[in-house]
């Protein structure tokens, strides 16, 4: 973090992505649940389970971690206020 | 007919109707609705990654049933968190593996992700000794743990007219009792002390309602351990039954070569 960024300049310049597994899910929830999945198939949805699992920790550390960042001044007034 | 429950083709499998396709509409609905919601996801992806799991254990274990099924795969059954055909197959495996759905598995709000199993042995930790429901081989081989209290000897002298005095003395028990083969005529003795030990190594003889429980999870190797484990728990449960026989045939000679095998690790002639 450069001193001159504000927390949420670095927010924003972070990669966005969805989360894997709102994919996953939405896939997994289209076809016939009696269909079973294949040996690879569900393994990969147990890799995307952890990695979709991580991202929501990893987030959820920032939050807080973003929460208890103190209030600081700002010199100008931002559009809308 | 209403059309919501389900139909069966010529070919005798079932044919589900318009109540389960509702039934997946509504499912799927529900997931809609929260769809964005990542943790929600990886709840969804969890669960479905679970069904899988049951699914194939209930093909390979009850293909049959799993044909000819016409349980819900949308519907949820008695545990909640699962759908009517999980829910059969925690009654399949009750109905003919081992006993799953007793003990503290009777909450509707449980998840059975991972699973507890019912003692079958009687415990010595917590609970009061009730003699009188004891079979009288397992009193017998509880005798070495109970040698001071009366009331085993008093029930052993007043029903087969057996007294303390006329047996060898209880020493302490010998290295050779706990081998784990024994020839054919010590090996009922060996089981029974191992049972009244709670020294089996089978699960379902040793856990007791004291100890924190073993967790079991859901794959063919724990299920099929667990169902040959149930069978040759019940084994030990026969063998009682043998040494009962052998007790009331002659009493004074069976205490006299348990006896023996306890304090020796073999059985002598003590006539």
């Amino acid at each position: 973090m450069q001193p001159d960024e504000s927390p949420f300049e670095v927010l924003r310049a972070e990669n966005e992505q969805i989360n894997p597994a709102i994919i996953l899910a939405e896939r997994l929830m289209r076809r016939e649940a009696a269909e079973l999945l294949s040996v690879e198939e569900v393994n990969e949805a147990e890799n995307i389970l952890t990695i979709g699992t991580q991202e929501i920790e990893v987030i959820e550390s920032h939050r807080k971690a973003f929460q208890k960042t103190p209030a600081s001044a700002i010199d100008y007034i931002p559009t809308g206020f | 007919m209403t059309g919501l429950g389900s139909a069966r083709a010529e070919n005798g499998k079932p044919v589900f109707g318009f109540g389960e396709r509702l039934n997946r509409s509504l499912e799927y609905l529900r997931f809609k609705a929260k769809s964005y919601n990542a943790i929600y996801a990886c709840e969804t992806v969890s669960r479905v990654v679970s069904e899988q799991h049951k699914y194939r254990l209930y093909i390979e274990m009850f293909p049959k049933d799993w044909e000819q099924s016409t349980k819900s795969l949308y519907r949820a059954g008695y545990f909640k968190a699962y759908n009517e055909r999980t829910n059969e197959f925690f009654q399949l495996i009750n109905d003919n593996r081992f006993p799953l759905l007793e003990y503290w598995h009777d909450d509707p709000e449980l998840e059975l992700e991972r699973f507890a199993i019912p003692p079958m042995n009687f415990d010595l930790c917590c609970e009061e000794v009730d003699f009188a429901n004891l079979r009288d081989s397992y009193l017998a081989g509880l005798m070495f743990y109970f040698n001071e209290d009366e009331e085993i000897w008093n029930y052993f002298s007043e029903k087969y007219g057996v007294d303390k005095e006329s047996l060898p003395t209880i020493k302490t028990a010998h290295a050779n009792i706990w081998k784990e083969k024994h020839r054919s005529k010590e090996k009922p003795f060996s089981d029974l002390i191992r049972l009244v030990d709670h020294s089996t190594g089978n699960p379902w003889l040793d856990v007791t309602n004291c100890q924190y429980p073993e967790f079991f999870e859901w794959n063919k190797e724990t299920v099929e351990g667990l169902t040959e484990a149930y069978k040759a728990a019940n084994l030990y449960f026969k063998n009682l039954e043998h040494l009962d026989r052998r007790i009331e045939e002659d009493a004074q000679t069976f205490f006299s070569e348990l006896i023996s095998f306890w304090n020796t690790g073999k059985i002598s002639s003590w006539r």
